[in-house]
């Protein structure tokens, strides 16, 4: 979750979230600043209307008219008579006008007063040091008997604070906005619910298939609902299960190969004892042969004892194969064991042998003398003698090399010395080798392992010439394990 | 996607910009025509700038056109004078006699001693207006009834007051 989260900038989740932000906020904008707009109108109509109604119901009360033109004191009085809580008036006649109760200077409109000469009710509303007003003028007429009517010259402009009607419209202002945030707010949570159905099989999806490619074919998701990303998650079950059943079958094939190979091992090896107990005796009867006899039955004797190696190194092989491999761990004093090694096959004299000693490792001492006799023995018989064994141990690793003063590997070769049954002489079509030592040399080297750590068989060249053969073992002092 | 936010926005910043904060100074807005109402006393016609003027005088004098007329050949009082109203009136216009038709809208008649022809455009004006407010008011003709000044050196075409 919080891997997709970080990764993806402008994933899915992202942009849905934007989308319906946008979404949400371009719908409250228009929907609330419409109805805002609306209901300003409505106020202020509301308020002029009013204002105006007021002003005309009040000048009708200073009918008649008994005296133009009018003196100060007149255009004062009236001026007062008009004034109240909600505004204060100025009456002009001509030059003259009005003087006191103007909380604001000189609030006339030019405009205004020139509609106002023409004879109309006109209102105008503006800003005076930073306050809205509205401004209402008329004339007052003089009635004539049949209906007509003259200019007075005198006018009326009554100048009313809008500071009430602004703080109603502030607020609703303040309602849209809130309104807006609320939608926001919502849309954001829409999406990520929203993000969440279209993201979780997504995720799913993600997480399958990433375990399947770590090998895991059992994989199948749960398919919900009828939508396309349920038609992927079919297909990704399909495709899953005919992976698993192709790879099962595969697999089958290999371990019936391998299980015939093991059978057949097993089944050569009574009667190979049978003919190694005949040719036992015909090496102890070869020398009282004559001529062809002797040598027929010397070689019988030798093919058989190679028929031995092979069928041993076969049911070996096998067992790596099949896994069933085990090592048997024991404490190991390394210099003793390779001296043994060497002792027990007669090539103490011949090898030039550097075995510092007091290196103790838990190994399977069965497995390392294999490893050692089968990579001496290559030496002398592919390479040339001296022939030298070297230990060294640190904490974490014990270090063999195998090195001789022959010509060196072919570095072509080099990395299909551990394949089975692989001959770096091509020449030599029969060797004494079942040409599966090297093979299972390495597979008992990858057998010890620690922790992370594995054991390895490395084949390379001397910078002086010579084959060498590193052979590292992992070890650990502190800890008894490193068994599978 | 940016397309989209740029015109969501546009329009967004459209409707702000035409829909404002709080209350915005408007245009001039007219409505009905300007309060009305009676008025009392005598009503003459003085002259401001060259222009007419109506001039209220308190009801206690007659209000009978020729009452009217005689007014205004006295010409304009003290407080008059100090707000600048003037009368091109003569004096000895006074005294006159009007006569008026059968019907209201028949035409007005003031025949005077002194001589009409030679009166200004501005004080005929003041006449005929002074003469058809006054006839109006008690009944004897309309408004804008047209009014014939005849004098001692003959008549004036009839004429309507300017201001009706």
């Amino acid at each position: 979750m919080t891997r997709w989260a970080s990764a993806r900038v402008l994933g899915l989740r992202v942009r849905l979230l934007l989308t319906f932000a946008l979404l949400g906020v371009t719908t409250t904008a228009a929907v609330a600043s419409g109805s805002y707009v609306q209901a300003r109108t409505v106020i202020l109509q509301q308020a002029q209307d009013a204002a105006v109604m007021s002003l005309t119901d009040q000048l009708t009360k200073v009918y008649p008219i008994v005296q133009l033109p009018p003196t100060q004191a007149d255009l004062d009085l009236l001026a007062q008579r008009l004034s109240d809580r909600q505004g204060f008036a100025v009456v002009v006649y001509r030059d003259m006008r009005s003087s006191g109760g103007a909380e604001i200077a000189d609030p006339l409109t030019p405009e205004l007063r020139r509609e106002v000469g023409d004879g109309r009710i006109a209102w105008q509303r503006i800003a005076r040091d930073g306050q809205p007003w509205l401004l209402i003028g008329t004339q007052l007429t003089l009635e004539v008997s049949d209906g007509t009517s003259r200019p007075s010259g005198l006018e009326v402009y009554s100048v009313r604070n809008l500071v009430p009607e602004q703080q109603s419209i502030d607020r609703l202002a303040t309602r849209a906005w809130q309104t807006g945030g609320l939608s926001l707010i919502l849309a954001v949570l829409l999406a990520l619910l929203a993000a969440r159905g279209v993201l979780r099989p997504v995720r799913d999806l993600g997480r399958a298939a990433r375990r399947l490619g770590e090998g895991d074919l059992s994989t199948r998701l749960t398919v919900r609902g009828a939508d396309e990303l349920a038609d992927v998650a079919r297909t990704f079950n399909d495709t899953a299960g005919t992976l698993e059943r192709q790879v099962g079958e595969l697999r089958r094939m290999e371990s019936d190969a391998r299980r015939f190979v093991a059978d057949v091992s097993h089944e050569l090896r009574t009667p190979l004892a049978a003919m190694t107990a005949v040719t036992d005796v015909l090496d102890e009867e070869a020398e009282h042969l004559p001529g062809d006899a002797g040598r027929a039955a010397r070689l019988v004797s030798r093919e058989t004892q190679n028929l031995t190696q092979l069928v041993n190194d076969l049911i070996e092989v096998s067992r790596f194969d099949s896994g069933t491999a085990r090592l048997a761990l024991d404490d190991v004093d390394v210099a003793a064991a390779v001296t043994a090694t060497l002792r027990i096959r007669g090539w103490l004299d011949r090898v030039r042998a550097e075995l510092p000693p007091g290196v103790v490792a838990r190994l399977d001492p069965r497995r390392l003398d294999v490893i050692v006799a089968n990579l001496v023995g290559n030496a002398f018989r592919h390479g040339a003698e001296p022939v030298s064994v070297r230990l060294r141990a640190d904490a974490d690793w014990v270090t063999i090399e195998v090195a001789d003063q022959g010509p060196g590997l072919d570095p072509a070769v080099l990395p299909q010395v551990f394949d089975r049954f692989y001959k770096a002489d091509t020449a030599r079509t029969r060797s004494e080798g079942s040409g599966l030592g090297l093979a299972i040399s390495w597979e008992n080297a990858r057998l010890h392992h620690h922790g992370d750590r594995r054991g390895s068989l490395v084949a390379g060249n001397a910078p002086g010439g010579g084959a060498v053969f590193t052979l590292r073992l992992p070890r650990d002092p502190a800890d008894a394990g490193g068994a599978r | 996607m940016t397309r989209r936010a740029l015109l969501a926005g546009g329009v967004l910043l459209t409707l702000l910009a035409t829909g404002g904060c709080g209350v915005r100074p408007s245009e001039v807005i007219t409505g009905r025509p300007a309060v009305s109402g009676p008025s009392r006393g005598v009503g003459l016609y003085l002259l401001a700038e060259g222009e007419l003027v109506l001039v209220l005088r308190p009801a206690s004098a007659d209000a009978s056109p020729a009452n009217a007329l005689a007014l205004l050949a006295a010409g304009p009082d003290e407080n008059e004078r100090k707000q600048g109203l003037t009368s091109e009136v003569p004096a000895g216009l006074d005294p006159v006699t009007l006569t008026s038709g059968a019907n209201r809208s028949d035409d007005l008649t003031v025949r005077t001693t002194a001589a009409a022809r030679s009166l200004s455009s501005r004080a005929a004006d003041q006449i005929i207006c002074t003469v058809a407010d006054a006839a109006a008011q008690s009944g004897l003709a309309e408004n804008s009834t047209a009014v014939t000044i005849v004098g001692s050196d003959g008549a004036r075409p009839p004429r309507p007051c300017p201001l009706s």
